[in-house]
């Protein structure tokens, strides 16, 4: 009886040359992407997204391109951050999808651009019994739709704002095997701190290079006087970085303007680089920069 | 996954016509022996069904809305917007509303060989309109 390598196709379906296929789509717009890196937390609400569009804009600032995927499929708020509406059309041909152009040229791929209003949850199902299944794995395609099917064009640097949570960079490390690291956020609470720590850990464990940690909220800026003072009373986030054997690259302080546009539409650092807040966001991104030039030699 | 007929030896062909999931996502995936004829379902239950569609691949062979942008999200995301719907079938039949809901609902991997199932029913049958009483018969027909 013949066995399963003597049967040269599947049938008919030719799956392996499907999923090829998509890989090679995949491959083809990833290549022309210079450098991949995801900014992620283990913790909600630490402000990933509003630091994530403050560093595309400092990148965009020194003259490279830049494009972020928002990640966060269920909690997609990188659109509103670039000015980004969900009313925009979409424009699709067969070369892929266009992403939306934000404050800056940065170029932005998310699931709000793809629903219908700006209140439409992302579901992928409207019946009641969807299942745990179904949702998760649903997710996992839409990523890799996501990243393979929008026109991305040439970038020097894609930035992925990943959700709460370290569960999804499995999909990441999966779909971008050439990610050039992760940026950990943390807020200086010994709560964000303890959970931020597994997200670390987890990394560490699966061998996704850590570019370092950005303490988000380390002070207080007072956008009235600019002055900065103390706002949580928590670990030294420093401890943390070096208990782990990783970076501390950055610390900004909570200045309510951040996750604002500007009264002209852009992005808080592009009009207040000068700022405390604005000069923590640019020593960050060099530290990013120190990173991916010491490690792609 | 392949099937081999055992009294022939020869590899088992998967058959594009004669698919219709039921509303609960059980599936009836039919392979012919294109010696003898023999012919045999595979069934898979719900947890099966949605398992595979996370490859984006479809059964039957990739067709042309399956390699299109965002082919998967596009159809499978509850309240898109139009410019994502490549669900209505391009024919020269008149699809209902009720019947293009239906076969939207189908299974990414399955629903271009379940389109095919229903035209072909359609055409058989000499009728142009494609409403929820049609699929229902074809559902008959093919003993899901």
């Amino acid at each position: 009886m013949k066995t399963y390598e003597d049967l040269a196709g599947d049938g008919g379906s030719n799956i392996i040359s499907q999923v090829v296929s998509q890989r090679e789509k995949l491959r083809s717009r990833l290549d022309k992407i210079k450098n991949k890196v995801a900014l992620m937390s283990g913790k909600g609400g630490v402000g990933k997204s509003s630091i994530t569009a403050n560093i595309a804009a400092c990148l965009a600032d020194q003259g490279y391109s830049v494009g972020i995927l928002d990640a966060d499929l269920n909690g997609p708020s990188i659109g509103h951050l670039l000015g980004v509406g969900n009313d925009q059309k979409l424009i699709i041909n067969d070369d892929g999808i266009q992403p939306g152009q934000g404050s800056r040229g940065i170029k932005i791929m998310s699931m709000d651009m793809l629903v219908s209003s700006p209140d439409t949850p992302v579901m992928w199902t409207e019946e009641a019994g969807a299942t745990a299944v179904w949702v998760s794995t649903m997710e996992s395609t839409a990523l890799r739709e996501l990243l393979a099917d929008t026109n991305w064009g040439e970038l020097d640097f894609l930035l992925i704002d990943m959700p709460p949570g370290s569960d999804r960079m499995d999909n990441i490390r999966e779909l971008i095997p050439e990610l050039a690291g992760a940026v950990e956020i943390t807020i200086p609470s010994p709560l964000s701190q303890h959970i931020v720590a597994k997200s670390i850990t987890k990394n560490n464990t699966m061998g996704v290079p850590i570019i370092g940690l950005i303490e988000n909220m380390a002070t207080y800026v007072c956008p009235h006087c600019d002055q900065e003072g103390k706002l949580f009373e928590g670990q030294d986030v420093a401890q943390l970085a070096d208990r782990k054997g990783i970076s501390l690259i950055g610390r900004i302080p909570f200045d309510t303007r951040v996750s604002r546009k500007t009264d002209s539409g852009n992005l808080f650092y592009t009009e207040n680089k000068d700022s405390i807040t604005g000069k923590a966001i640019a020593s960050a991104v060099d530290n990013i920069l120190k990173f991916i030039k010491k490690n792609s030699k | 996954m392949k099937f081999l007929c055992i009294p022939c030896d020869e590899q088992m062909e998967t058959q594009t016509d004669g698919i219709m999931p039921d509303e609960s996502k059980n599936l009836a995936m039919k392979f012919k022996c294109k010696k003898c004829g023999h012919m045999i379902a595979m069934l898979t239950n719900k947890f099966e069904t949605e398992f595979v569609s996370k490859l984006g691949v479809e059964m039957g062979g990739a067709s042309g809305e399956g390699k299109a942008p965002l082919s998967v999200v596009g159809s499978q995301l509850a309240q898109a917007k139009k410019e994502l719907d490549r669900g209505k079938p391009e024919d020269n039949l008149i699809w209902t509303e009720e019947a293009q809901e239906r076969i939207k609902r189908v299974p990414f991997f399955v629903r271009n060989m379940a389109k095919k199932t229903v035209i072909n029913f359609a055409l058989e049958k000499g009728v142009t309109l494609i409403d929820g009483k049609l699929m229902d018969e074809v559902r008959e027909k093919v003993g899901m």
